[in-house]
């Protein structure tokens, strides 16, 4: 660092008990009387009576600098008055004597003085020294061109500015001035942004910059402190789920579990048999369920968050396995169990289209993202590309797909995700061509692909639940347990505030709910009474859950004690 | 039959599956031994046996001597299939751990076939001592 007071003794470290420190402090400010007027008070010596002092409880805080950094802060806002009261009053001057003087001769444009002052500065980095000498004599040497003072512009060049040896590239460009004044010009703008008052500011920057952090004291070092602890906390809260919370300085932030919908606020009754799968609409105003009993429920989920049934469409001959909406959430997509793929208008609840190939069961489906096509997969584990009018436009055979398998499609069409052998999940690049594989120990039973396309959350038959990225480097980034999966798919998804948690179904009749970094279980909701197969959370909503189960029903979760225009509706929902 | 919901793993081949529901077990490739013993007659050693929840663990005295097993369960219907070696007390019984016994009573054949108990007197379950 090199940054030693220049006339000052070294500090000895001796460490100071906080309590002793406490004391020394005291008196001495009962001592000295506190003056409001500059220049008058009687200055306390500095406190280095061969004592490094530190404030706070740790005794890691370095009381010389965090006074430094509050001078610092006093100057940004504009308090110049306190500030040098500060530094008056603590002893503690913001720079040491010949670092002010520096930057006031830099500010009088005195450069050959300040070149002096500079190596008093007692700055052991040679190079550092060298650099800044470069950029004082750069601001001389372009003060002697304006007064077209060409000799000794070149003076300077010759005998000042090479001998430092550093910025070969830029000597050159500075040679390039003199003999072309003009280039000059072009020089100063481009390389200090226009105007003469900008570019000297711009100067002071690089030289700040370029001197040690200890002895010019960067500027908002403390406001940078300060934010840096708030992310610290705002990252410690695991329930943290909204985006309006406010930050104050006053205490530590900390969400309560009220801010995760943890109470069941609706109960959708409209299945004949067990509930397999439900997701909202990417917009969150709509909810599509599907069950065994071979029927899709389109639900509307209203501006008070009340549920309610839209239209109820039918057609499959076997239970219907899974659902996806549309881009633009004006369709829907079924698929029956090894059977046929349907879309609907969801305005409308009529059946546009039937998709099938002859002979082989359809086992799941997905939209292409600009809408105009479809994705399914094959029971005989092909997956194939149509056009919305069924005509197929590309066909991936072999080992693609298995039999009950999810499918995801990234937002930008690139890739196609699907279970392809018991253990591994196949990433397979449309426009590259090639695949990637994830592969885990255990059998894979689902998989859930997260709003940013970088991660996959991927469900093992032993019941646990892995995160993987799957952007650039493809490996497992958490772990989350807790539920109970044996027999059946079971089915988890990401949600919440910046999807910061995850969700799970769970064979135990329950609700589970993950933060997502940490890992931590944080709740479990009971309430339904069978199997909880599936869940999703209100990508618009981030208070709003709902969950599919062998029970018939569905449960709508939300936020304790929210008033709603007086609904709690056990019904069907039906308007 | 859930076949839907139900995770079931599918095997390709000839297979043994559950005489209640169906539920496909084992493959014919993977039997190690087929003279093994059960109470109900025949039983056959797999190297690998899918769609099965194990129970808990047990000591249990054999043919050959004490093991520690577990029973396994066919996840469609949960009826119990067999059971699944965990460890064997003597050496030369190791080469079972790992592995599963089918009671031949309790699956249906690759060709769909039956088996009656009450072919073979039996004295107890195990044996094959390879």
């Amino acid at each position: 660092m090199g940054g030693v007071e220049n006339s000052e003794p070294p500090l000895k470290r001796v460490k100071v008990p906080s309590g002793d420190l406490k004391n020394l402090v005291d008196e001495a400010s009962h001592i000295v009387p506190i003056s409001s007027s500059l220049g008058d008070s009687m200055a306390r010596p500095p406190c280095s009576q061969g004592v490094e002092e530190t404030v706070g409880m740790k005794g890691v805080i370095k009381k010389q600098e965090f006074v430094k950094i509050i001078t610092r802060a006093l100057y940004s806002l504009g308090y110049v008055r306190t500030g040098a009261l500060l530094e008056e009053e603590s002893g503690i001057p913001l720079h040491s004597t010949a670092v002010a003087l520096l930057l006031d001769q830099v500010r009088g444009e005195k450069w050959e003085e300040s070149l002096v002052t500079l190596h008093k500065i007692g700055l052991s980095d040679e190079i550092m020294v060298k650099r800044a000498s470069f950029l004082l004599l750069e601001q001389k040497f372009f003060d002697l061109l304006k007064e077209e003072n060409l000799m000794a512009a070149l003076d300077t060049l010759r005998n000042e500015i090479v001998p430092l040896s550093v910025d070969v590239g830029r000597v050159r460009e500075l040679a390039s001035c003199i003999i072309c004044p003009s280039q000059c010009m072009a020089l100063r703008i481009s390389s200090q942004d226009g105007t003469d008052a900008n570019s000297r500011s711009r100067f002071k920057e690089k030289l700040e910059k370029l001197l040690p952090a200890a002895v010019m004291i960067p500027e908002r070092r403390l406001e940078h402190l300060v934010e840096q602890a708030l992310d610290v906390q705002r990252d410690a809260c695991v329930f943290h789920n909204t985006l309006d919370s406010e930050f104050s300085l006053y205490v530590d932030h900390q969400c309560g579990r009220n801010q995760i919908p943890s109470h069941t606020l609706q109960i959708l009754q409209a299945h004949k048999d067990e509930v397999w799968f439900l997701q909202f609409s990417h917009n969150g105003k709509y909810l599509a369920s599907a069950s065994k009993d071979h029927i899709t429920v389109v639900w509307e989920v209203k501006e008070s968050d009340l549920v309610l049934l839209k239209h109820t469409l039918t057609g499959h001959q076997n239970p219907v396995l899974t659902i996806t909406w549309s881009p633009d959430d004006s369709q829907l997509l079924t698929c029956g169990v090894e059977e046929v793929v349907r879309r609907w208008d969801v305005n409308t609840g009529e059946c546009l289209h039937v998709y099938e190939k002859a002979g082989v069961g359809l086992i799941s489906c997905g939209w292409f993202p600009d809408g105009k096509g479809i994705v399914c997969g094959m029971k005989d584990k092909s997956i194939c590309l149509w056009d919305l009018d069924g005509r197929e436009l590309e066909c991936w055979k072999g080992q693609r797909t298995l039999n009950i398998s999810d499918m995801a499609i990234t937002d930008d069409g690139k890739r196609i995700i699907s279970i392809c052998r018991e253990n591994a999940i196949l990433l397979l690049d449309r426009e590259a061509k090639f695949e990637r594989l994830i592969e885990e120990e255990q059998v894979i039973t689902s998989f859930s692909l997260s709003e940013d396309n970088k991660f996959l959350l991927v469900n093992l038959m032993n019941q646990e639940l892995h995160l993987w990225s799957i952007e650039g480097d493809i490996k497992v980034v958490a772990h989350y347990r807790g539920h109970r999966r044996t027999r059946f798919l079971i089915r988890s998804c990401f949600g919440g505030f910046e999807q910061a948690f995850i969700a799970s179904g769970s064979e135990d009749s329950q609700v589970y709910i993950w933060h997502r970094d940490t890992g931590k279980l944080l709740l479990t909701l009971p309430g339904h009474s069978g199997a909880v197969n599936c869940v999703s959370w209100n990508p618009m909503d981030p208070r709003m859950l709902a969950s599919a189960s062998d029970d018939r029903t569905i449960r709508i979760w939300g936020l304790d004690g929210l008033k709603r225009k007086g609904h709690y509706s056990n019904g069907n929902g039906i308007t | 039959r859930d076949m839907g919901r139900l995770f079931l793993i599918s095997l390709e081949g000839s297979t043994y599956s559950c005489k209640h529901c169906q539920t496909q077990l084992a493959l014919l490739d993977d039997i190690v031994s087929k003279s093994f013993h059960c109470r109900h007659g025949k039983a056959y050693l797999f190297e690998k046996v899918v769609n099965v929840n194990v129970g808990e663990e047990e000591e249990r005295m054999m043919i050959t001597g004490m093991h520690t097993v577990a029973d396994i369960f066919c996840v469609g219907c949960g009826s119990i299939v067999g059971w699944k070696y965990e460890s064997a007390h003597e050496k030369c019984q190791k080469y079972k751990e790992g592995k599963f016994i089918l009671e031949r009573f309790k699956v249906l054949g690759p060709d769909g076939s039956a088996y009656w108990v009450g072919r073979d007197p039996q004295v107890g379950s195990d044996a094959d001592d390879a």
